[in-house]
């Protein structure tokens, strides 16, 4: 019983609190708390993440590479066309760069991520889908089609700007 | 040494055979607080799946970190302490201040109330005395309900539990004088609310 700190009106209502009842959860409740208490469960195995990589790897490589979310490689399309558009709008406004240059300079060092998804979103397409995994999920392959890719990147690069200028001196 | 029935067994000495691993101690610490746990979240919440949610986090946190309890606090106290941060967190969260003894505040239908709404366990009256505490009861429940849900909690604590203002202040996290000043206004708003009733 606590001391009386209160005044007499009080009293009266102090006891009906300390008369309150206790409520009951239900009857499951502690099979249900049991159930999460974690030195309560038996051990649960946990994936062997990076010897399961490399077995797959021998199994066609498909389930190490995680799938990509299309959305969000559709958004990033998306934004980097946004970007590109007014990076070069931009340029070609207050600086005297040809929108051409301007469009490929700023792929080229702003959203080169963006050109790699959709690159690989290409590749995806003309190799297939699981040539494309493999080639992912092996070390040697990727830096094989990551180089592939950069080639081919700053190839078509150099021979658009090199199409643009002899377009650019006929024109003139 | 592993007893047959903890009936005799201080709460420390059960902390220590749930330590060890023990199903039984486990158990038999959710069947001596289970009760005042959910009565205390109930309280506060006014929603019978909140609270037996909100007091099953209560024991899981607790009961998952047995080792780092420190025998020289009372279990009951660490127990009610995180109760009270889980429910304050959660009343935060979803802002629930209005309330009903007959179901939760968001009980649009009387099926919803029902399965929502707790049963009181009858203490053997006449049934005469059973209505008129019931009733007064009732009016009690009501009335802490519509007290901010720190005051609740620190009235329930010292009045429901008797738990001395130290130890309040201990497990609500605030100063001695805040704790004070709670049960203070706290008791004032009850006996406004009650006034009719008594």
């Amino acid at each position: 019983m606590i001391e009386h700190d209160f005044d007499e009106e009080f009293v009266p209502i102090a006891a009906e609190l300390q008369r309150l009842p206790y409520l009951s959860p239900s009857r499951d409740f502690a099979d249900r708390v049991i159930a999460g208490i974690d030195r309560l469960q038996p051990a649960r195995g946990v994936a062997p993440v990076l010897a399961s990589r490399h077995l797959e790897l021998h199994q066609g490589g498909q389930q190490a590479v995680i799938p990509r979310r299309r959305m969000g490689v559709m958004r990033a399309t998306g934004r980097a066309t946004a970007g590109v558009a007014l990076i070069a709008a931009a340029a070609f406004m207050f600086f005297e760069v040809d929108v051409l240059t301007a469009i490929l300079a700023a792929a080229t060092t702003q959203y080169a991520f963006a050109i790699a998804a959709v690159g690989a979103q290409v590749g995806s397409m003309v190799l297939g889908p699981e040539t494309i995994a493999y080639l992912q999920a092996g070390a040697v392959q990727a830096v094989l089609l990551y180089m592939t890719l950069a080639v081919g990147l700053f190839g078509g690069y150099g021979a658009i700007r090199t199409a643009a200028h002899i377009a650019k001196r006929k024109a003139a | 040494m592993t007893p047959k029935s903890y009936t005799d067994v201080s709460d420390q000495q059960v902390v220590v055979f749930a330590q060890e691993g023990r199903e039984d101690a486990y158990r038999e610490l959710i069947k001596r607080y289970e009760r005042p746990v959910f009565s205390l979240i109930f309280r506060m919440v006014r929603d019978k799946e909140t609270s037996e949610d909100l007091a099953q986090e209560t024991f899981i946190k607790v009961l998952n970190n047995i080792d780092r309890y420190r025998p020289e606090f009372k279990f009951s106290s660490w127990l009610f302490k995180i109760a009270n941060n889980i429910t304050i967190d959660h009343l935060r969260r979803r802002q629930l201040d209005t309330i009903s003894i007959e179901g939760a505040p968001d009980a649009i239908t009387a099926e919803r109330a029902r399965a929502t709404a707790v049963t009181v366990t009858s203490g053997g009256e006449s049934p005469l005395e059973e209505l008129e505490s019931r009733e007064l009861g009732a009016a009690i429940e009501k009335a802490i309900a519509k007290l901010r849900p720190e005051y609740r909690a620190c009235i329930i604590l010292r009045h429901v539990e008797d738990y001395s203002y130290d130890e309040i202040a201990e497990i609500v996290k605030l100063p001695l004088g805040t704790v004070k000043t709670y049960i203070h206004r706290a008791r004032q708003e009850l006996r406004e609310y009650l006034e009719g009733v008594r």
